[in-house]
């Protein structure tokens, strides 16, 4: 068979509302970001034969979406168990679906009310269903701030990673929201406002933290060939990957200041025929601001322990070497477990981002939760069809 | 939805019986796979280096290096609300470095990466123990 590499294109990306309270269902959500998605398209719900998302107990099954939709023969479907680390793995299964023509034209999406009904923080959420977490919650560390916090302090114990630099992250990150109207974090935000905020788990402050937002992301995924009879230019899928990710069962892999992103990183590449000086823009996962500097390291956009000096030098801006996280991410935008960084990379690749556009951007990497915590992770390599 | 309302207590399984129930009489126990030596954590069924099946229980120093720290303040669930702030640890285990534990800590002062640390244990109920750490005598 071909390879996968620009074989399929997402054609189509529909948002809700970001809030704090939508008000509504996950269901409802689903339906408004899939509809959203195929008006952008311009497709209808005809040509949809296929359904995938990912879940961790907080969301409506997907066919309970597709009979609401009066789908009533999915070619595919996905409902794939995880949070942030299998956001981009959802799409790259859809992908292969397509490309192995199992389906034609697949809907991602993500639903939740991350905020108003279920916190990943733990308020409204029982205990995680992880066979590790009968050795980790005893003790009081049950929530992904305090997981990431443990690898952040080792970070910056063992590279003398500061502060600051954490909140270089969070700075540059809402002067983007600043621009991006989607956004729930618009108010400027200095250096001095992020070390002025209280903490949450030592070393992050409040801003080191995502948001918990309630909204829905979707987006259409078809052929290449197909795509390119559609509306808008497709951004085509490149290269997807899937790789492993650290648990308390994976002593192979016991440096903490290092993610399975750095294993997965060159099959990626590798798959997608390109290098880190390629990329016009990046769209890193960030959870917290550490997440952006470790994957910064293990991606290989800079040097082990170099991430932090990196992000104060100001390349991750807009105007800058290398922007990240151009619509303010999870940070500032909204949390959208992952998928809301595969529309924005979509937009910024259509030239549709508006006054946050990176010129002429051709390439995007966009990555998933990188991996601790869950034992897996994933990521995209999408281009501007030429 | 159900809400972390309590501390929440060891739920041995039928893999980590025998090393909570260790815990709680105040030993540090893990497999030690006959094969090959590897230590296993958590306890399971197989060598992740060899895939031998066979261990025997093997006690251990209860010494270690401590790794990482971090100090919570956030109130995540209920039964916290009146322990905040406080300190939990992650440890390499001095017999095998690449074993990660999590792990209350011990001390008036803050942890220090790098810094060798000993096993303190809390029985936590008649059947359970947890496992703290502290600074090396």
């Amino acid at each position: 068979m071909p390879s996968l590499r620009d074989s399929t294109a997402i054609v189509g990306i529909g948002y809700t509302e970001f809030s704090k309270n939508s008000g509504v269902s996950t269901l409802t959500l689903g339906l408004r970001a899939i509809m959203a998605a195929l008006d952008d398209a311009g497709l209808a719900l005809s040509d949809v034969d296929g359904l995938a998302t990912f879940r961790v107990g907080d969301s409506v099954l997907p066919t309970i979406l597709a009979q609401s939709l009066g789908l009533r023969d999915l070619h595919y479907y996905l409902d794939q168990f995880g949070g942030g680390s299998v956001s981009h793995a959802i799409v790259g299964q859809a992908a292969l679906a397509v490309h192995a023509g199992i389906a034609d034209t697949v809907v991602c999406y993500r639903a939740l009310n991350a905020r108003s009904e279920f916190r990943m923080g733990g308020t409204g959420r029982p205990l995680v269903d992880a066979v590790e977490t009968q050795y980790q919650a005893p003790y009081g560390y049950f929530t992904p701030p305090q997981q990431y916090a443990m690898a952040a302090m080792a970070h910056m114990e063992r590279f003398g990673t500061t502060q600051e630099q954490l909140g270089a992250v969070a700075v540059n990150q809402r002067a983007n929201a600043v621009l991006n109207d989607r956004a729930l974090m618009r108010v400027p935000m200095s250096l001095a406002d992020y070390l002025a905020s209280r903490w949450v788990v030592e070393p992050f402050k409040l801003f080191d933290c995502c948001l918990e937002t309630d909204g829905a992301v979707a987006l259409v995924i078809t052929s290449a060939e197909r795509a390119r009879d559609l509306k808008q230019t497709p951004v085509l899928i490149r290269g997807a990957s899937w790789g492993s990710g650290q648990t308390l069962y994976s002593n192979e892999q016991p440096d903490p200041t290092r993610t399975a992103a750095a294993d997965m990183a060159p099959r990626l590449f590798e798959m997608a025929g390109v290098g880190c000086s390629d990329f016009d823009l990046l769209e890193l996962y960030d959870c917290f601001t550490y997440s952006v500097l470790v994957q910064l390291e293990d991606y290989g956009f800079c040097k082990k322990g170099e991430s932090g000096p990196f992000a104060e030098t100001g390349a991750l801006a807009l105007s800058g070497s290398l922007p990240v996280n151009t619509h303010g991410g999870f940070l500032s935008e909204g949390y959208v477990h992952g998928l809301n960084h595969i529309t924005e990379a979509v937009s910024q690749l259509r030239h549709d981002a508006g006054e946050r556009q990176v010129p002429g951007a051709q390439l995007a990497l966009t990555t998933a939760q990188p991996g601790y915590v869950s034992g897996s992770t994933s990521a995209l390599v999408l281009r501007r069809d030429a | 939805m159900t809400e972390i309302d309590a501390t929440p207590l060891p739920q041995p399984d039928r893999d980590s019986e025998p090393f909570w129930r260790a815990l709680q009489a105040g030993n540090l126990r893990l497999q030690k796979c006959t094969a090959c030596d590897t230590l296993r954590w958590p306890p399971r069924a197989i060598c992740n280096r060899c895939a031998d099946f066979d261990a025997r229980w093997e006690q251990l120093s209860g010494r270690g290096v401590l790794v990482s720290w971090i100090r919570t303040h956030q109130v995540f669930a209920p039964a916290y609300r009146d322990k905040v702030p406080y300190v939990v640890v992650q440890v390499a285990l001095a017999e095998q470095r690449d074993i990660l534990m999590i792990g209350g800590w011990q001390s008036h002062r803050d942890p220090a990466p790098g810094e060798p640390v000993e096993a303190r244990f809390v029985a936590a109920t008649g059947e359970v123990g947890l496992l703290d750490w502290a600074p090396s005598e």
